[in-house]
């Protein structure tokens, strides 16, 4: 693996350790993500790959390493913590809007509470970017009307809102009917597209193999393997990862990377 | 103001005596009230219109008015309307009695409602009897939603046969104040009863949360 | 058996007036029982293990002891200790308030326990405080799923301050009382007595109930 280091990246993770009473959840996990990079994580259900991205914005507490985002040591006892994680936007599996508000109300009420913008502005902000994930007609619903697929794009418009330096995403369309996977999908991809840093733990490998820059491949709480798409997906150094991928009935992406 | 605690020494079995009322009376009318309750949550569900609401206005009026004056009510108001002498006991158990069947007629109620409706459809598809379905499938599997709440009454009820003691039954309550005013040790006999009110209630409570978090487990 | 309701017009002034401090006695003890509850909630669930087991003492002692023999003791005994003497009716309210405190505690932390752990990540992960994630976030949804057992605690709380009667407390069945200790009609004066409690409380049951059924969808997640 020779990937290129980048000497100023947002977010720099050094040997994470985590873990839950004996089970070793993270073993030493390592990554460096640039400014406008796409970084999926991938792996087998309880690999560490969610638990390395909630550690980024210290939701979970870790137990050696250490986590830099943009010069500040996340998990550092001086950090102001509301301020990491109002740069960084979080989706996650299970959406998480609150069902007190409208779909409207979501959207407004980090800038309204966190930012102490006025009412107008944020709400002016609020349309701007439900009409970017294509929900402009909706925002005076409330989120249980909604689909899967409308729910969680309100959720990206939430965290945006905040406008982060960069997004986290926590397998995103896992909770998802089959057939409103690809509008969430492609939010995301334009998101990328625009130049948003995005860390996405994800088993949508097309996805991975379309968007990211890298793709991190994890088992057993560490990283096994890293590299663009083209090199996991066609060229697998690990074992583990060809296992993994044949798993998933992974028949080469060639089709997807030409 | 200084304080003699040797009164609660020399009243010792006094209070004792009062705590023994206290258990023998939520004992006694929680033996009532279990079937009491049955009963009125089945005349709740009876084909017959009176028979429906007579049982509907019982547990509505006991749940809906204070105990203490529901217990004056028996004590003076009953005999009057229908010539029976009830002595102080007795007048204190039918009140309590009457409120905590009817608390725990709702407390069954809900029970029977939270199980699915298929369940005695499937049962009278075997050929049960309505009861039959009752007693062998839905009450046994309505068991654990209504034993956490059954706790709670019986907790509650331990405290509420203190306002008996407004009609001179020698519980626990009516002894301390009783011997308030005998001894003027006003501060050391209250704080003594409410000592053993809690002493006796506090492992209730405990017992209580036990039941609450093992019924969840297994449901 | 014969009713005799021929008192009644000379004293139904005064037996209005014991309404009245039935509904000021009983609102008043809500207030502070909501305040308490609220607070005794929100620390137990979140303020650490230490203040947990320090609060749960207080929970677990209201649920022990009688209403009774706490505003006996409020009202005969604490005096002794603290050389002040409380008016019956400031004995009730905080003898109800606090009692009713313990209750509201218990239904405040089942509420929050009751919202799932993401909402709180999430709110998290948006950058708020704490604090700011279980009042705009958390509290709400909590609020509507806690009406039904927070209703019938006001159910409770009116028929309970009937037990003020014992400390004097100028309500409504104390009224009774002087009014049967001056014309003798138990009867009647207990049956009326019996009638607006119901007519007080049987209406907050079903309008709480009601209100619920009209924003229950608003807590679910």
């Amino acid at each position: 693996m020779t990937a290129p280091t980048d000497p100023q990246p947002i977010l720099r993770v050094t040997e994470v350790r985590k873990h839950y009473g004996p089970v070793q959840a993270l073993d030493g996990v390592s990554l460096d993500v640039s400014r406008g990079e796409v970084v999926c994580l991938i792996g087998p259900s309880g690999s560490g790959k969610s638990t390395l991205l909630r550690t980024l914005n210290a939701l979970e507490p870790i137990d050696g390493g250490q986590v830099v985002f943009d010069g500040i040591d996340v998990h550092a006892r001086q950090t102001d913590l509301r301020r990491v994680r109002q740069r960084m936007g979080m989706v996650f599996q299970n959406f998480e809007l609150f069902p007190h508000l409208s779909v409207l109300g979501n959207v407004v009420v980090g800038p309204r509470q966190i930012l102490k913008r006025p009412l107008e502005e944020a709400e002016h902000q609020a349309r701007e970017l439900l009409g970017k994930v294509g929900l402009a007609d909706k925002a005076r619903m409330r989120p249980a009307e909604l689909s899967g697929g409308q729910q969680q794009r309100v959720a990206i418009a939430r965290a945006l809102a905040m406008r982060p330096d960069m997004m986290l995403f926590d397998e995103p369309t896992s909770a998802l009917d089959p057939e409103t996977i690809g509008e969430v999908l492609s939010v995301m991809k334009r998101l990328a597209d625009e130049g948003m840093t995005m860390v996405v733990v994800t088993h949508e490998m097309t996805f991975a193999a379309r968007v990211a820059d890298r793709v991190a491949v994890f088992d057993r709480g560490r990283i096994i393997e890293v590299g663009p798409p083209q090199q996991i997906f066609e060229a697998a150094t690990a074992a583990r990862t060809r296992d993994f991928l044949r798993h998933l009935d992974w028949d080469g992406a060639s089709d997807l990377m030409s | 103001m200084t304080f003699d605690w040797s009164v609660i020494v020399q009243n010792w079995p006094l209070l004792l005596q009062g705590a023994g009322v206290t258990i023998a009376l939520a004992l006694v009318t929680m033996v009532i009230a279990v079937p009491g309750g049955l009963l009125l949550t089945l005349m709740r569900g009876s084909p017959r219109a009176p028979v429906r609401g007579l049982a509907t206005a019982f547990v509505e009026f006991f749940r809906s008015t204070p105990l203490m004056l529901q217990v004056y009510w028996v004590f003076y108001v009953l005999p009057m309307l229908t010539d029976v002498q009830v002595d102080a006991f007795a007048a204190g158990l039918t009140a309590l009695a009457c409120n905590v069947s009817a608390f725990n007629s709702e407390t069954f109620r809900s029970g029977i409602n939270s199980i699915r409706p298929g369940q005695r459809q499937a049962a009278l598809a075997l050929g049960m009897t309505g009861l039959q379905a009752m007693r062998l499938i839905i009450l046994p599997q309505a068991v654990h939603r209504v034993l956490p709440a059954l706790a709670n009454t019986w907790v509650s009820l331990f405290k509420d046969t203190s306002l008996v003691s407004i009609i001179a039954v020698s519980e626990l309550s009516y002894v301390g104040l009783q011997l308030r005013s005998q001894t003027f040790r006003v501060l050391e006999v209250l704080t003594a009863m409410a000592v053993l009110y809690w002493l006796m209630g506090y492992p209730q409570a405990k017992i209580a949360d036990w039941i609450h978090r093992t019924c969840k487990v297994t449901e | 058996m014969i009713f005799d309701f021929t008192f009644l017009p000379g004293f139904w002034r005064f037996l209005l007036g014991g309404v009245l401090v039935t509904l000021w006695l009983s609102l008043a003890s809500i207030g502070v029982g909501l305040m308490v509850g609220l607070a005794v909630g929100i620390l137990r669930t979140y303020g650490g293990r230490a203040m947990d087991a320090v609060l749960s003492v207080y929970v677990d002692t209201m649920r022990s002891i009688p209403l009774l023999v706490i505003l006996v003791w409020l009202f005969f005994a604490m005096p002794l200790v603290t050389g002040r003497s409380l008016t019956p009716l400031a004995a009730g309210i905080i003898g109800l308030g606090l009692h009713l405190g313990g209750f509201v505690a218990e239904v405040v932390r089942a509420g929050l326990a009751s919202v799932r752990a993401g909402q709180m990540r999430a709110a998290l992960a948006l950058g708020m405080s704490v604090s700011q994630a279980i009042r705009v976030v958390i509290l709400p949804q909590a609020l509507i799923r806690m009406m039904p057992a927070l209703g019938s605690l006001l159910v409770i709380t009116i028929k309970d301050s009937a037990i003020a009667s014992v400390i004097a407390a100028p309500e409504l069945l104390y009224k009774s009382q002087v009014v049967i200790g001056k014309t003798y009609r138990p009867v009647e004066t207990f049956t009326i007595a019996l009638v607006v409690y119901f007519l007080l409380s049987w209406p907050v049951a079903r309008g709480v109930d009601y209100l619920y059924r009209r924003v229950a969808h608003l807590g679910a997640s």
